[in-house]
């Protein structure tokens, strides 16, 4: 069907501000002035998010905020229909991209903006940008994606843990081994899963590597140890908390520079 | 020949009943989840039979879509941008009757209307009739804005069955460019 172009997409990615729509946003449900904030952790599998998120909600809410997390997949009107829909492979690239769409708009609106609304911080377990990327490379549309999760918020920060393919794989193998979907074996890419989880960890990559500067993520390195990372998570974490509850600077404090 | 009904699909169909069971479906999961059903039967049902040259009748299409959100309060640009996937249909048909007429009927039907169909969940009204002619009024004034937007073919639908069918098939006649048999007709709707 015909589409018209318009401002209602995240085409113009980092463009928007954080914590305000990517696009139209969701008409009955205006989020001006939430006081909560939006951190997404995002990266491929085995970097280590889950384990950094929950060393940094015991550090927010030591410190007296209100933390929430989110993880992908998670809402309670999808994940099972998720969950048989992946155990029965009936699903192509377009429902697979909507079932997963729908539950980003289930805990959007369930847990996120009230979260946001209540000055909560919000703690994600990837974010978008896994949607964008694995429809990246299974050959979706680029502008009907953006267009799609207009409806999402942008997040006030963005860690993307980095890892190269080769940690990757051991990681992987090492944890839980490689299952059907990680291996983007739905992409038929051949019969061999290591070489089709090689080649679809390798696509991913070079997805999340392409959104990099068009999000501002703030890219940090997945191999470094777990204490290593989460000091730096927590020091620009810190940094931008303390900002932004800054009270707003006098006109005399502003000098020319 | 091929049909497909909307909200058909199984692979959305736990996940819809479940969300309408529990009332627990907001305008944007509603949307999403009937487009995911949409998706799934455009590549398992419509597709495929348009490949093998057969007419694909759709009882309702991405238009029910554009005219439920957004009377529900959905972005319309965003929806009809989630729909450009779909097909853009040969033909497209809209039955119109007014508000009243569509009251009286479901009422004549059944005992009690379907909570989103009455569009209970936007809390407009208690009293499902009344809510009902609120929301589904909405809905019609967004079919109005399609018939222009999308040159949707109107059929006066307060007819009888034989007037609809009539000028339903006078309609497809001319868009196939066969022969109309007002006989056939007569002999199958007495």
């Amino acid at each position: 069907m015909t589409t018209t172009s318009s401002t209602s997409s995240l085409a113009d990615g980092g463009g928007a501000r954080p914590g305000s729509y990517y696009g139209n946003g969701i008409p009955y449900l205006p989020i001006d002035g939430y006081p909560g904030k939006i951190i997404a952790i995002e990266g491929t599998d085995g970097v280590g998010r889950s384990t950094q998120i929950s060393l940094l909600r015991e550090w927010l809410e030591v410190q007296g905020y209100g933390v929430i997390e989110t993880g992908w997949t998670r809402s309670e009107l999808m994940k099972p229909t998720i969950e048989l829909a992946k155990a029965s492979n009936t699903l192509n690239k377009l429902t697979f991209v909507l079932l997963y769409a729908t539950d980003f708009a289930d805990r959007l609106e369930k847990e996120i903006i009230p979260a946001l609304k209540a000055g909560f911080i919000v703690l994600s377990d990837r974010y978008i940008f896994t949607a964008l990327a694995r429809a990246g490379v299974r050959g979706v549309d680029r502008t009907w994606m953006r267009s799609l999760y207009g409806f999402a918020i942008a997040p006030h920060q963005v860690f993307y843990l980095k890892i190269d393919e080769k940690t990757l794989i051991r990681r992987v193998l090492q944890s839980r081994g490689m299952d059907y979907w990680e291996s983007g074996m739905d992409m038929k890419l051949g019969d061999d899963i290591y070489e089709s989880f090689r080649a679809y960890q390798r696509s991913l990559l070079r997805e999340y590597a392409s959104m990099a500067d068009e999000f501002g993520f703030r890219v940090l390195d997945a191999r470094r140890k777990v204490d290593v990372i989460q000091d730096e998570l927590r020091r620009q974490i810190g940094a931008f908390l303390a900002e932004s509850e800054a009270p707003p600077a006098r006109p005399e404090d502003l000098r020319v520079v | 020949m091929f049909v497909t009904e909307w909200n058909s699909s199984a692979l959305v169909k736990a996940a819809t009943k479940a969300g309408k069971k529990k009332n627990a479906l907001t305008p944007m999961t509603f949307s999403l989840l009937h487009a995911t059903d949409f998706a799934d039967r455009l590549l398992y049902n419509i597709v495929p039979p348009l490949k093998a040259g057969m007419i694909v009748l759709a009882d309702r299409y991405a238009y029910t879509a554009f005219a439920r959100d957004a009377a529900r309060g959905v972005d319309r640009r965003w929806v009809r941008e989630l729909y450009s996937f779909a097909v853009q249909p040969d033909m497209a048909v809209y039955f119109r009757v007014p508000i009243e007429v569509s009251v009286d009927r479901l009422l004549a039907r059944r005992v009690k209307l379907k909570f989103y169909e009455a569009g209970l969940d936007m809390g407009w009204s208690s009293n499902a009739i009344e809510s009902f002619r609120m929301f589904q009024g909405k809905v019609l004034d967004e079919y109005d804005r399609l018939v222009e937007e999308f040159g949707l073919s109107v059929v006066n639908a307060t007819g009888s069955i034989t007037d609809q069918q009539r000028t339903f098939r006078k309609l497809v006649s001319q868009h196939l460019e066969i022969e109309d048999d007002d006989d056939q007709l007569d002999e199958q709707l007495g």
